[in-house]
């Protein structure tokens, strides 16, 4: 018998009036630092303290990209942080097909490897990384040189492993590997086995069953995958920061650090301007990757 | 004998599709771990003699190791930094936010989406944002809030360095511990708290004899991963203070930064790698066997 008694219904909105208060002290804790930056961007006379703005402007905004390199290092972050997210999915859905369908013996110390190497610190592993990138990149100028000439250092730009966009790229990416294939593999086990047992025994070839199985089911699993690797990826501080020196590579991260050194001239209206447009992509991301969020750390607990 | 012969091409291919994501791993982790057990154990440099020619020194690194203060520091801090925001901060307003969430209330959607807005912004901006919040002056946001309830006003990175990147981190970690705890309660059958509460149990009977003992397992999974995550931690702290000030935020990660890309000795930073490789590794291998993996 559900019979609500009048302190039962006291009780209850008690209950909800404490639960009220806390989620709203816990969301202002939360929320208070991003209105400095958001008022400070659109400030004329912006402070390093949060306060009202007098002069509302944009010129922040215009500024970041007329006299800084603002334009420069977007483009840098977009393409670094993007050709590593799709690496990510084209990897992560080939290796979590595999994963998920293979019977072999190295299927379960590779999936217990993966998830291993997560929990591995990068800064741990940045040292020998930086040694091991510098041998390859020294390799390959040393190839490239004699066939290039002074064409080389061009080149070395966009292919070289130190300083250079691939080996950012390819570090950024197997850095979101594990977690992308585990997705990945977790997706395809949910996935019926029959439509492709039935291409398998057609005789198709692992080329056609990739395109006609694997792409159309798989994509909101590379969704998930792809989400996570670039909001992971945007976020990143330590690698840029050790690979890349060269001022035409530079991504946002680290010009928004460089210009919070320049410690007797820092422009806060810059600065934050700078840094809202660094938020925006990874908050719109996270935005998209919430329905997976649950998904993936429940994951995680069911196991 | 034709599904046989289908099944092991079958085999051969899934080892072929996966191929370029091991070649990855082994080459960008595995390796780089394994090399960085090789480098500990010379006297490797990024500059000077030892840089042209790095020898074997043998366990000197570890032996310098055990008797260097600096780095007895830097496990401490990381131990305080992790027990006061994974274990503690974050675990406690993650726990709170998750068990308020899930009462029919209004404006649910807004308030989670707040609380998962900082685990949004890059470390850099997450670490510029709090220097505002908590810059010296009577002007900054945290002093003026303090002085409305009469405690004097500091610089706050200054005077309590450590608990104030424990303050940080735990803004930005709410939001983990807040999903992984909500997905753990929703595995609570509704049933148990109506039979509790016929009982005549309250609200804190029921959690201290019900909710806590099923979270366990939750509880016991998100201790391990956020402790391991806890101690990856490099970009908000090297923001906010580089390890400053006089050493008091240096954590092991950035301890092993200063040691190799600061005093660029790379052998010593190597050693001091190792360590925190081991622990999180050790702290993984408990994570992996309490998730009891079933693949």
């Amino acid at each position: 018998m559900a019979v609500v008694s009048p302190s039962e219904t006291v009780n209850k909105g008690r209950s909800d009036l404490i639960a009220y208060a806390t989620l709203s002290l816990i969301s202002i804790f939360c929320a208070v630092p991003f209105f400095w930056v958001l008022l400070a961007s659109l400030d004329g006379d912006a402070q390093l303290f949060l306060h009202w703005p007098e002069q509302w402007t944009f010129a922040n905004y215009v500024r970041v990209f007329t006299k800084e390199d603002g334009a420069k290092w977007l483009f840098n972050s977009l393409f670094v942080v993007g050709s590593a997210t799709l690496l990510v999915m084209v990897l992560s859905g080939l290796g979590g097909y595999a994963l998920s369908r293979t019977r072999a013996w190295w299927k379960l110390p590779f999936l217990y490897a993966i998830l291993l190497i997560r929990v591995l610190p990068p800064t741990a592993l940045v040292v020998p990384l930086y040694k091991f990138l510098l041998t390859l990149n020294n390799a390959e100028a040393a190839v490239l040189r004699p066939i290039f000439g002074h064409y080389a250092r061009d080149i070395m730009r966009w292919t070289g492993f130190i300083d250079g966009y691939l080996g950012l790229i390819l570090v950024l990416a197997t850095m979101q590997l594990p977690l992308a294939l585990w997705i990945m593999k977790t997706f395809f086990d949910g996935l019926p086995r029959d439509y492709e047992e039935a291409a398998l025994m057609d005789g198709a070839t692992l080329i056609q069953r990739i395109r006609r199985v694997l792409i159309p089911l798989a994509l909101p699993g590379l969704a998930a995958a792809g989400l996570f690797a670039f909001m992971s990826a945007w976020g990143d501080f330590l690698l840029p920061l050790i690979f890349l020196s060269s001022p035409e590579l530079q991504t946002l991260p680290l010009g928004l650090f460089r210009a919070f050194l320049r410690i007797n001239e820092i422009d806060y209206g810059l600065l934050t301007a700078l840094a809202f447009i660094y938020l925006l992509p990874a908050v719109i991301a996270f935005g998209f990757a919430r329905r997976f969020l649950v998904q993936t750390f429940s994951g995680c607990v069911k196991g | 004998m034709a599904r046989n012969s289908h099944e092991r091409r079958a085999e051969r291919q899934w080892l072929l599709i996966l191929l370029p994501s091991l070649v990855l791993l082994l080459a960008f982790v595995i390796y780089p771990a394994i090399y960085s057990i090789y480098l500990s154990f010379t006297n490797e440099a990024l500059t000077g003699a030892a840089a042209l020619r790095p020898r074997f020194v043998g366990l000197r690194n570890y032996t310098r190791l055990f008797n260097d203060a600096k780095f007895w520091n830097s496990l401490f801090v990381t131990f305080v930094f992790v027990i006061g925001s994974a274990v503690v901060g974050q675990f406690a307003l993650g726990l709170i936010s998750a068990i308020a969430l899930r009462r029919p209330i209004r404006f649910r959607r807004v308030f989670s989406s707040i609380i998962l807005l900082p685990n949004a912004a890059p470390e850099v901006v997450a670490g510029f944002m709090w220097i505002s919040m908590l810059a010296g002056g009577d002007n900054a946001t945290l002093s003026r809030i303090v002085s409305t309830f009469g405690i004097t006003p500091a610089d706050w990175l200054q005077v309590f360095p450590l608990s104030m990147i424990i303050v940080v981190n735990t803004w930005r970690g709410i939001a983990t511990a807040m999903i992984l705890l909500t997905a753990g309660l929703s595995t609570i059958p509704a049933e148990i708290y109506e039979a509790a509460r016929m009982d005549g149990a309250t609200p804190s009977q029921m959690f201290r004899r019900i909710t806590l003992p099923l979270m366990m397992p939750t509880i016991l999974l998100y201790m391990l991963i956020s402790a391991v995550s806890t101690i990856a931690v490099f970009g908000l702290v090297y923001a906010l203070t580089r390890g400053g000030p006089g050493g008091a935020t240096e954590v092991v990660s950035i301890y092993i930064y200063n040691q190799s890309f600061t005093s660029f000795q790379l052998g010593y930073g190597a050693a001091v790698a190792v360590v925190a490789l081991v622990i999180s590794l050790v702290l993984g291998i408990a994570y992996v066997r309490a998730m009891k993996v079933e693949v």
